[in-house]
């Protein structure tokens, strides 16, 4: 793993699910991550479609993306096809 | 909240107690109750959760606080009119504009939800239709009301109220709240569990009867103006309520059996009591239609008190400390540590509350069955303690009092929560 990916999949882990506490990569809401160049591109969906939080939480990724070294632009996508399903989490480590 | 508060003190100051409860202070003091406290928040909570449901933003959201404001004073309304029954002639007027003002305030209120819910895609839903059936339920509610506030005014337009009295109430308590309730609920549990949300056949099932049983009401309704008896209808009506309860609790077995959070929190756990009122209420309702009295006034009560209500307050702490959250921490995502949902509450607090609540609405139901004077005064003063200590903990829950003091924001949020107000504010700059 090259040192931006291993940024960019910490980066996720710090973004955090306020309701269960467990970052978007352990929650299962992340899709699809990957840097091109200088632009992160995030596909990402939430547990529930229409959640209140929805936006909050793609704007939260964007911002964490863009305080990245070497990312000048961050694309973060929203989608529920397919939708979140609980079997996305990861187990809990004891 | 402040009904809840006002009708409990109002109860034990007038000194009511399981005989009095065709008494006008008893009518005004439960309509304060089920419209002041339970319909308001369902209605509110309708409001906040169909944008959810259909996954798009409220339509004509401006019309929120203008049916806040006239179901208020709709409800204070009709409350003080019914002391008119008493010879207070000076409430007579009330008596007419309540139910005019509270018609106002439902239709807004059926506008924005059914604007909001009604697309292709959503009407497939089961708990999309059991919200519009809910509606249909409320309808049915008002009708029926508005019927008896006529006939007791003396007005031409007249029903035969011993038969209009079971319908309504079956409207109020089943047709709207309980079915509103269970809309809400699969959703709303299949989030707090972390539970997959596939509709069931018995989600299905559960929506039939419900369909079937506003449609048997409704039919009860045209039957009122033809003076022909309901009872045939009744008897239908509690065997599709035996029935339906039966499948919806076994379908929220099955979402609390499938959860992906081990240990669930204190909402869901006291939602487990409110379904085993709504199950003894139920049970309770062949009684209460065969012999009337004393078992339909502890249906009543359980399923207003025990069910409803313990149901309300448990999500209402829960989901006060989640709208707190989005307020102050949501814009923050992303760019410092921020606290989850849960330190805004404080379950030891919240715990003993409705416990207290629980046991009381326990206590009020077995008192009413029997007919014991100071058992049901007994629970009105713990019901009266849990309420406001619940009430407390909401205002400790919105002051961001739980939250250890590095993490708190500098300036606190208003007390009232501002969803009907204004959108929620960026928070950015009050930490
Ligand atoms: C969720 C809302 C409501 C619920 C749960 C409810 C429930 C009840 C109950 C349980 C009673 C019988 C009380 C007793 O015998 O002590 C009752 C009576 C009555 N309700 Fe409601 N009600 C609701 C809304 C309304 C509305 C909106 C109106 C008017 C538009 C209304 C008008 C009446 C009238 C006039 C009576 C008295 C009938 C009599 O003389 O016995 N109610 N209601």
């Amino acid at each position: 793993m090259t040192d931006l990916a291993a940024g960019l999949e910490q980066t996720l882990r710090r973004v955090v699910d306020p309701e269960t506490g467990r970052d978007l990569i352990a929650m299962g809401m992340i899709y699809e991550a990957r840097i091109a160049g200088t632009c992160a591109h995030v596909t990402m969906t939430t547990t529930t479609r229409g959640c209140p939080l929805t936006e909050m939480l793609r704007l939260g990724v964007e911002a964490a993306l863009l305080a990245m070294a070497g990312i000048e632009t961050a694309e973060v996508r929203l989608t529920w096809d397919p939708a979140w399903t609980p079997e996305r989490m990861e187990p809990l480590s004891l | 909240m402040m009904a809840l508060v006002l009708s409990l003190l109002l109860a034990l100051a007038t000194g009511i107690g399981p005989e009095d409860f065709d008494r006008p202070e008893a009518l005004a003091i439960v309509h304060l109750f089920a419209l002041g406290w339970l319909a308001q928040v369902m209605l509110g909570a309708l409001v906040q959760f169909v944008p959810v449901l259909a996954a798009r933003p409220l339509a004509f959201s401006r019309l929120a606080l203008p049916a806040l404001l006239t179901s208020s004073f709709g409800t204070l309304a009709l409350a003080g009119g019914f002391l008119s029954l008493d010879g207070y002639d000076i409430a007579r007027p009330f008596f007419l504009l309540g139910p005019v003002a509270l018609g106002l305030s439902f239709a807004m209120l059926a506008v924005m939800i059914l604007s909001t819910l009604i697309t292709r895609q959503t009407l497939r839903l089961p708990e999309v239709r059991m919200v519009i059936v809910a509606l249909a339920g409320l309808a049915g509610l008002w009708l029926s009301g508005a019927a008896m506030v006529s006939t007791l005014t003396g007005s031409r337009l007249a029903v035969d109220i011993s038969q209009a009295l079971p319908l309504h109430m079956l409207f109020g308590i089943g047709g709207f709240l309980t079915f509103a309730a269970c809309g809400v609920s699969y959703k709303l549990f299949a989030m707090f569990l972390l539970a997959p949300e596939a509709a069931s056949w018995q989600r299905r099932a559960v929506f039939a009867l419900a369909a079937l049983m506003a449609g048997l009401m409704m039919t009860g309704l045209v039957m009122l103006a033809g003076a022909g008896s309901v009872a045939p209808l009744l008897i239908g009506v509690c065997g599709i309520s035996l029935a339906g309860c039966a499948l919806y609790l076994d379908d929220v077995r099955r979402l609390w059996r499938a959860r992906r959070r081990p240990t669930p929190e204190l909402n869901m756990s006291c939602s487990r009591v409110a379904l085993a009122f709504l199950a003894l209420s139920v049970l309770l309702l062949p009684f209460a239609i065969w012999q009337g009295g004393a078992l339909a006034r502890a249906s009543v009560f359980a399923a207003l008190v025990g069910w409803l209500s313990t149901l309300t307050l448990a999500q209402m702490i829960r989901i006060t400390a989640f709208l707190t959250w989005i307020q102050i921490f949501a814009p923050l995502i992303g760019r410092r540590k921020v606290p989850v949902v849960q330190s805004l509450t404080h379950p030891r607090r919240a715990g003993p509350a409705l416990t207290i609540w629980s046991l009381s609405a326990g206590i009020g139901t077995l008192s009413l069955a029997t007919g014991f004077h100071a058992g049901f005064r007994l629970a009105l003063c713990g019901l009266l303690i849990a309420a406001t200590q619940i009430l407390c903990e909401l205002v400790a829950i919105r002051c961001l009092s739980h939250l250890a003091p590095p993490e708190r924001p500098a300036r606190l949020p208003p007390l009232i929560l501002p969803s009907l107000m204004n959108p929620p504010h960026s928070a950015e700059n009050q930490i």
